[in-house]
């Protein structure tokens, strides 16, 4: 019992991460909250549903024409309601977060439209297969999501720490001026940022659904807002402060729904945010705030 | 006559609109200070809550059921405000979002007492209460030549333009008072503000608590004109409709949350045929805005502007208070 709980936890833990993951990268390079990046994951599930219920094609599809497409609405995200706020002059700090909260707003209704207000099951082929292992079960829907989470952790890891592009987008997040005075191209770093954070977005998208089997348009807002919740607990812009605090918050979830009131399940996020900023304001990874 | 002009639809309308203005009056307040506060629908759900549980658990006056309301709201907010201080911008938007979230969570769980999401109704109505207790006088519609529905409508209507007028009339006075300059040199610069010997945690604390006050006061009318809430009414939409009122409208001067309120709660109800895409065109309407007049339609450039065409000799008057209003 103890045991599926916490693999239950942790799958739903390394979702989190991915969503949590594209907030804070766009965080790190921009200094933005992107309020539309729970939408634009939502967006990449609903692909997913087109895709492999609607369509019958196979999975890999799907998440191939997710992340295209919710990299294409990152890329306009990014053309328009970010570059046009960019370096013009007496424009207040909010004013990007308002237009990405138009932005949201603009999503959800628009795929009200599009997929309407109902719930759409997402079924993989394989999702009633389940392993025992003793008194156990899993599934293995829960260790497909868990594996890719974690190859597209190690791979974003990797591609931060060790490519020239990777190097290029933290030094353009640590310091925007200097990493273009060295030469490099911030606006391509920026619009990739905004581009791959999206696509991350939408391969989360699927794996909600698939861990769900459900995709509403409402998802995108509870999900965003958890993601919200994970940077500020992990440290706003850290990579690694989003993976552990998405796992945190997984298994806190889990095991409120088991020991607690599963009513409260979706405060959580919040009252641990509100109790974090009390204590460490700069989140549970985090160096320093940036004000 | 009278009784032909009077359509309760319309007055419903009118009602929902001033409401809303007092709503964005409060978002207005707490943004004078450059500090952007979502939890505004959370403390309106507050006060709407706290008003219609004593009306109907205790058969309060509805008088002192919204005095209580607002209070428990701005005790709330200066709870929330006062550690939430040491947050700026995106900060502490992103926290008061998430209190505004968990308000909303409390009262869908907190089933005995606030019915879950089911929500609350038979709370007591303003328009009846006045009616009645007007009969109690003497007094009968008819006098005037109306039906008893179309007097409730008519006296909510005009209850709340005179409490909105107080409001506003109240808000314009502060900001030419020595606690409107504080605020507004604390949203120029805090730390220039501090050093003049402003004290930043006091002004702050107090705009957050009178926008807390405001849109309680705002939720426990609306429960009162409703007579029915439920959770979904104190949501996320909410606090974002709230700050488009803000945005759209124009965050710099009072008009300007006035305005969107008014233009954005007519708009839906003048054009039927678009309300289904009303939302769509939130967005589309915050997107282009802010890439295009990030300080909203009215600012203060064109108030004085209309200053000047009104009066055409004003020009000297013109240049000597552009900060003012």
């Amino acid at each position: 019992m103890l045991i599926e709980q916490l693999i239950n936890g942790i799958t739903l833990g390394s979702i989190y991460a991915i969503v949590a993951l594209g907030f804070t990268l766009v965080f790190g390079v921009l200094g933005i909250i992107n309020m539309a990046h729970g939408e634009i994951f939502m967006f990449g599930a609903f692909i997913g549903v087109l895709v492999t219920t609607s369509l019958q094609l196979p999975l890999w599809l799907g998440f191939l024409a997710a992340i295209l497409i919710t990299a294409v609405m990152g890329y306009m995200l990014e053309r328009f309601a970010l570059r046009p706020l960019r370096h013009k002059q007496g424009v207040s700090h909010l004013a990007p977060l308002i237009s990405t909260i138009g932005v949201s707003i603009l999503l959800e209704n628009l795929s009200h439209h599009l997929f309407g207000a109902g719930n759409h099951p997402f079924r993989a082929s394989f999702a009633e297969i389940n392993f025992q292992i003793g008194s156990i079960t899993i599934y293995l829907v829960q260790i497909v999501i868990f594996v890719i989470s974690v190859i597209l952790m190690m791979a974003l890891s990797f591609w931060l720490g060790k490519t020239k592009a990777g190097k290029a987008l933290r030094a353009t997040a640590e310091n925007l001026e200097t990493a273009s005075l060295l030469g490099v191209d911030t606006k391509r770093i920026i619009t990739m940022t905004v581009i791959i954070a999206s696509a991350m977005g939408g391969i989360a998208g699927i794996l909600v659904g698939m861990a769900f089997n459900s995709v509403t348009p409402q998802m995108g807002l509870s999900m965003g807002l958890k993601g919200l919740a994970i940077i500020i607990l992990g440290g706003m812009g850290n990579v690694k402060g989003a993976m552990a605090g998405g796992l945190i918050l997984g298994l806190a979830e889990t095991f409120i729904v088991v020991y607690g009131d599963s009513g409260y399940r979706d405060a959580i996020a919040f009252l641990a945010i509100i109790v974090i900023l009390l204590i460490r304001p700069q989140g549970l990874f985090g160096q320093k705030i940036s004000t | 006559m009278l009784a032909e002009l009077i359509n309760p639809y319309h007055f419903q309308v009118a009602s929902f609109i001033l409401i809303n203005i007092i709503l964005g009056i409060s978002v207005y307040i707490t943004l004078s200070t450059g500090q952007l506060s979502l939890a505004n629908a959370g403390f309106m759900g507050i006060g709407a809550y706290t008003s219609a549980l004593l009306t109907i658990h205790f058969d309060l006056p509805i008088v002192l059921g919204i005095i209580a309301g607002a209070l428990v709201a701005a005790l709330l907010g200066i709870l929330i405000g006062i550690p939430t201080l040491r947050l700026q911008g995106v900060y502490l938007a992103i926290v008061t979002l998430g209190f505004g979230e968990v308000i909303r969570v409390v009262f869908i769980n907190w089933e005995s007492l606030t019915k879950g999401s089911v929500g609350i109704s038979g709370i007591p109505h303003i328009g009846r209460e006045i009616l009645s207790t007007l009969k109690g006088f003497g007094f009968d519609p008819k006098v005037l030549g109306l039906q008893n529905n179309q007097f409730i409508f008519l006296s909510i209507f005009l209850l709340l333009f005179i409490i909105t007028i107080g409001v506003i009339w109240f808000f314009r006075r502060q900001h030419r008072s020595r606690v409107g300059r504080a605020f507004a040199a604390i949203k120029l610069d805090e730390k220039a503000a501090e050093s003049m010997g402003i004290n930043i945690t006091y002004y702050k604390v107090l705009a957050f608590a009178q926008g807390a006050l405001l849109s309680g006061f705002a939720g426990a009318l609306y429960a009162h004109v409703l007579a029915y809430i439920s959770p979904a009414d104190f949501a996320y939409h909410r606090a974002v409709e709230i700050l488009i009122f803000v945005v759209f409208g124009g965050s710099e001067v009072i008009w300007g949350p006035i305005f969107g309120a008014f233009f954005l709660t007519l708009m839906p109800e003048v054009l039927r045929f678009i309300s289904e895409y009303r939302y769509m065109i939130y967005g589309l309407i915050i997107i282009i805005l802010m890439a295009v007049r990030p300080q909203g339609l009215i600012d203060v450039n064109l108030l004085n502007w209309v200053k000047t065409k009104g009066k055409k000799r004003g020009q000297k008057h013109g240049t000597g208070n552009t900060k003012s209003m």
